[in-house]
């Protein structure tokens, strides 16, 4: 064992571990905003809506995400006609992956909310963006937030695939540091506890946003 | 004040309401009863326009519920309605659960909202009850708040559906007080529910609705004493006291 290596090459390492918080937090904002957009669609009684959200989230779910990844790498600059670049790429392809999950947690927390409520806003005389606004969205956004901080915590986990098209992020780091120092043991164990640290900070956050969810209010 | 023509209304080929026709006119009470799943919940909510009817017209105020003219949600405004389940929105306090109507739909300012908010609460009785959130009360109080919130918006019509059935026995009395107060005070209702004792103060008159028709109507003591059909009778026999 020679722990000596990580101090030697941290500043490399955290770089590594900065490009995948960057990654992680344009993912998880993006994949927000387009999953919030497609969970609406999947609850829309509109059926022009309706069927391509529903299209959208269901065919993402149904793939790997490693291969979303190399997917978008390929077919970027295919379409597009020039490389688009790793970072790029990688945050296309998270974006539009997660927020097939995230849609799915703003259709389960707005179905979560029983269609009486809904009635009760209408029988006071509120139209239906009223009721949605004011009633409907934030009692489903707090029965929400422990599954999208969970969603997020994977998320973080996720970015480690974007190793796979050669993204310096933090893991990808720790192992160049281990082809050139052969401290296989080391490295990894030191990369397995910063995302036990951060990952263990998310769900403890999560369980704490649960638990003041249940005090005094139904 | 609420006039109901020949109204049918079917779920995926089953009929809920077969032609029912009825007329309430202003400042009466009427009870709806019948066994469950018999149509009462389906009719109060076409009133108000939160179930579509196939067939027929409900005129509620001189406007028709379903007809493309009808700005539903002005009309839904001046119809209060009161849920077996409360259903006050449970992220607001009492006062919020008032006042978030009279602001967003009559464009009352805060202060003149909750003003009234507390008044009605005052004349439910809960006034202390104001800044607590639905989860912290009893049923019977979450009761009050939600006729409270249905008067907050000064309503020319209530509809009451089963208000009573999910409270605890010690809990319906005060609830039925608020509206016995409210019948006494010259409000136009329509009442489903099974408290005949209810029925027997302030009704105007009592429906009794089996798969989805009227089967009789009364208009006071001779409903209970002497109905007319077999299926009424065999009703209040199984609901009311021995």
């Amino acid at each position: 064992m020679d722990w000596a290596v990580i101090p030697k090459n941290i500043y490399f390492l955290l770089g590594g571990l900065g490009l995948t918080f960057e990654l992680a937090a344009i993912s998880i904002a993006g994949g927000l905003l387009v999953g919030i957009i497609m969970g609406l669609g999947r609850v829309s009684s509109r059926r022009w809506i309706y069927y391509p959200a529903t299209l959208y989230v269901n065919f993402f779910r149904s793939l790997p995400l490693i291969l979303v990844i190399f997917w978008f790498y390929f077919l970027m600059p295919f379409i597009l006609g020039r490389p688009l670049g790793d970072f790029l790429s990688a945050v296309i392809a998270f974006i539009i992956f997660e927020s097939s999950y995230f849609a799915e947690i703003v259709r389960a927390g707005i179905g979560s909310i029983r269609k009486e409520q809904v009635f009760a806003g209408y029988s006071t005389g509120l139209n239906y963006y009223k009721t949605m606004r004011h009633i409907v969205i934030p009692q489903a956004l707090r029965n929400m937030v422990p599954s999208l901080v969970t969603q997020c915590v994977i998320i973080f986990q996720d970015t480690s695939l974007a190793y796979v098209i050669g993204l310096k992020e933090f893991l990808r780091r720790t192992a160049l540091v281990d082809a050139t120092q052969f401290r296989s043991i080391e490295l990894y164990s030191f990369a397995a506890i910063v995302y036990l640290v951060f990952c263990f900070a998310g769900s403890m956050a999560s369980r704490r946003l649960e638990k003041r969810r249940g005090q005094g209010r139904r | 004040m609420i006039e109901i023509k020949n109204v049918s209304l079917w779920y995926d080929g089953f009929r809920a309401l077969a032609t029912i026709t009825e007329t309430i006119k202003q400042n009466q009470t009427v009870v709806i009863c019948g066994p469950s799943g018999c149509g009462k919940s389906s009719l109060l909510r076409c009133i108000n326009g939160l179930e579509r009817f196939q067939e027929g017209e409900i005129i509620v105020d001189g406007k028709s519920v379903q007809s493309p003219q009808t700005n539903i949600n002005q009309l839904r405004a001046s119809i209060g309605m009161v849920f077996q389940h409360f259903e006050l929105y449970p992220h607001m306090t009492a006062l919020r659960n008032l006042s978030l109507a009279p602001m967003l739909v009559r464009k009352k300012s805060r202060e003149e909202a909750e003003d009234i908010a507390l008044k009605l609460l005052e004349r439910v009785g809960i006034r202390e009850q104001a800044n607590k959130y639905p989860g912290e009360m009893s049923g019977g109080q979450q009761q009050r708040v939600a006729i409270a919130r249905a008067l907050a918006m000064e309503p020319k019509v209530m509809l009451f559906d089963e208000p009573t059935s999910a409270l605890d026995p010690e809990m319906i009395k005060e609830v039925l007080e608020v509206m016995i107060d409210l019948a006494k005070g010259g409000m136009t209702m329509i009442v489903v529910t099974h408290e005949m004792g209810f029925a027997r103060e302030v009704a105007n008159e009592i429906i009794f609705m089996d798969e989805g028709k009227i089967v009789e109507r009364g208009t006071d003591e001779s409903f209970f004493k002497n109905p007319k059909s077999e299926r009424t009778k065999d009703f209040l026999n199984k609901i009311l006291p021995a």
